[in-house]
């Protein structure tokens, strides 16, 4: 099999949320000597992003990003594993992200976390429910480049608020984005935040662009 | 001016039925929580389930205090006292978290963790669990001291996406039939509240049915027909009330729904395209339209009171004339709201609301 073919097979079996197939591919792959590089960008982020457009066409689903989500984990551990230069090297950039305090949903975000993780960014994910204490602690210790507040509840726009108050009076640089069904521009412009996303795919895209905006900052 | 609560009964079961004869104006529909509830009273949510007459008085008062015509016990909706009543059921109470000053929530996915916890899954008997007693109880008191006729809230996917979390998506692909399991026990469940609600409280006269599933988001429509519109379809064969499809999603599939499901309205903010409504009232002119685009995080919680009058407005003049219109800002009304913004509801009402209404 050429590595054209071999990186075909990864990318359709990201696209098609298969993980075991993915794992199957990735390591016979390598067996084959095809280089960690081309997995990563010619068949893990491709099938991210081909998955990401069925979902704006309304083809996929949420199980469908989530099924791929693992299946793209999946096949980072293998990479990570094999290769200590990908874990060892800078990450693309690093992101702080939880659901915040009085809030316990984290489905959005778990797609969010789960999706940019395989993608060589570097995801921190505090679960939910977290006080702005933590985002706060958090972000000083690992200096992020984005911190995504996540929120389901009408309530937790006044929560993000107050993180975000938090977050800037102790001089945290990072982009803030905050995400849920709950959000709109307005709301995002009203309480300070950099950005907004309604759900996790349109998440993902916004978050890559505010750090590479940073990077090139 | 005390609030004459038997012409709101009067407008609202109306209104929803979609006669225009005998009723004077466009009904307020306001989802009052315990976020809500809190601020308003200044009270913690223990407080104000501490006794049914104290959560009774509280919800009167709170629904009386920004004129609102329904009066609807938080509690009964299918989320997380659902939710409540399987961790009671099931020893795990611990997931359930308790604030001061909103809903308590339940940890998703902490109830149905593995494979084996839905196999074991113990449904709740809600006559057992005292948040529904309180919740029974609660209802028979707003009935009788404002003669406003207390329904029910039901729901599959709400509940399954407390139980099971992240996990129940994965499962439409990779376990569909453990998926549909759990939403079995969940509609048992479900029978049982209703059967309880109908034995303490009375008939509920119209069933609000939180229908999470119907959204884009989540899933194709012929998956949220699996996993809750059969189900629909099977409460309906049992409960002769009529429902309403509740779905603060921002991409429900109302059209689809109402085509498969009889509904006799709909309770939604999205989308915020005022045409879509106009659509939905002149193909579905059956369906009684609750809310359509006024949404609670946009002017609501960062406009000013005139901005909220011309979302009301926008609202009344295109959907009102000829009835089937409710007034109802989706989903529950934020902590940080500002209060002239939600009194600018009714006030907007009162200044449009009245029938004849002139069209757009």
């Amino acid at each position: 099999m050429k590595n054209d073919e071999m990186l075909t097979r990864i990318k359709n079996s990201i696209v098609e949320g298969e993980s075991e197939k993915t794992i199957e591919a990735v390591n016979e792959a390598l067996k084959r000597g095809v280089d960690y590089k081309d997995i990563l960008n010619r068949a893990i982020i491709k099938g991210a992003a081909e998955v990401g457009e069925l979902y704006e066409q309304e083809e996929y689903f949420l199980a469908d990003m989530l099924m791929t989500g693992d299946a793209i984990n999946a096949a980072m551990n293998i990479l990570k594993d094999s290769f200590l230069e990908i874990s060892e090297g800078p990450p693309k950039g690093i992101i702080l992200i939880g659901t915040v305090e009085g809030d316990v949903h984290d489905i959005g975000k778990a797609l969010v976390a789960s999706l940019l993780n395989g993608q060589a960014f570097d995801v921190i994910d505090l679960g939910s429910d977290v006080p702005p204490e933590i985002f706060v602690e958090k972000a000083k210790k690992l200096k992020p480049d984005v911190i995504g507040l996540s929120g389901l509840l009408t309530m937790s726009i006044s929560k993000m608020h107050e993180t975000i108050l938090l977050l800037k009076k102790e001089g945290i640089p990072a982009k803030i984005i905050i995400g849920g069904g709950i959000v709109s521009k307005n709301s995002c412009a009203m309480i300070g935040a950099d950005d907004c996303a309604k759900d996790g795919w349109v998440g993902i895209k916004k978050i890559k662009t505010l750090i590479s905006n940073t990077k090139r900052g | 001016m005390p609030h004459d609560r038997t012409k709101s009964v009067i407008r609202f079961m109306k209104t929803l039925a979609g006669q225009v004869r005998g009723v004077d104006r466009v009904p307020f529909f306001a989802i009052i929580d315990e976020q809500f509830i809190s601020r308003i009273m200044g009270i913690t949510t223990r407080e104000i389930l501490s006794s049914p007459e104290t959560y009774a008085n509280c919800l009167i008062k709170t629904a009386d205090f920004i004129k609102a015509d329904t009066i609807q016990i938080p509690s009964a909706y299918a989320g997380p006292a659902e939710a409540y009543a399987f961790a009671e059921a099931n020893s795990k109470m611990d997931s359930i978290q308790w604030y001061d000053y909103k809903p308590l929530a339940i940890k998703q996915g902490e109830v149905c963790k593995t494979e084996e916890d839905i196999e074991k899954l113990e449904i709740p008997e809600h006559s057992k669990i005292d948040l529904w007693d309180t919740t029974y109880k609660t209802a028979n008191i707003i009935r009788e001291k404002t003669k406003f006729p207390q329904g029910m809230g039901l729901g599959i996917w709400s509940v399954v996406q407390e139980l099971r979390g992240i996990n129940a998506f994965k499962d439409i692909r990779k376990n569909p039939d453990l998926l549909l399991k759990l939403c079995e026990k969940i509609y048992k469940s479900q029978l049982d509240s209703y059967n309880n609600w109908i034995e303490k409280v009375g008939e509920s006269p119209i069933i609000m049915y939180t229908g999470y599933a119907f959204n884009k988001h989540m899933m194709s429509f012929k998956d949220a027909m699996k996993y809750e519109g059969q189900f629909i379809k099977r409460f309906q064969k049992e409960i002769k009330s009529p429902f309403f499809l509740h779905n603060c999603g921002t991409r429900p599939y109302f059209r689809e729904a109402c085509n498969e499901i009889d509904f006799i309205a709909v309770n939604g903010s999205h989308p915020l395209n005022i045409k879509y409504w106009i659509d939905f009232k002149k193909d579905f002119p059956k369906v009684t339209i609750m809310g359509a685009n006024i949404d609670v995080s946009r002017e609501l919680f960062t406009g000013t009171p005139q901005d909220v009058e011309e979302k009301v407005k926008e609202n009344i003049i295109n959907l009102a004339p000829g009835g089937r219109y409710i007034v109802s800002p989706i989903c529950c009304l934020p902590w940080g709201v500002p209060i002239p913004n939600v009194l600018a509801i009714p006030e907007a009402i009162e200044k449009y609301g009245h029938y004849p209404i002139k069209g757009a």
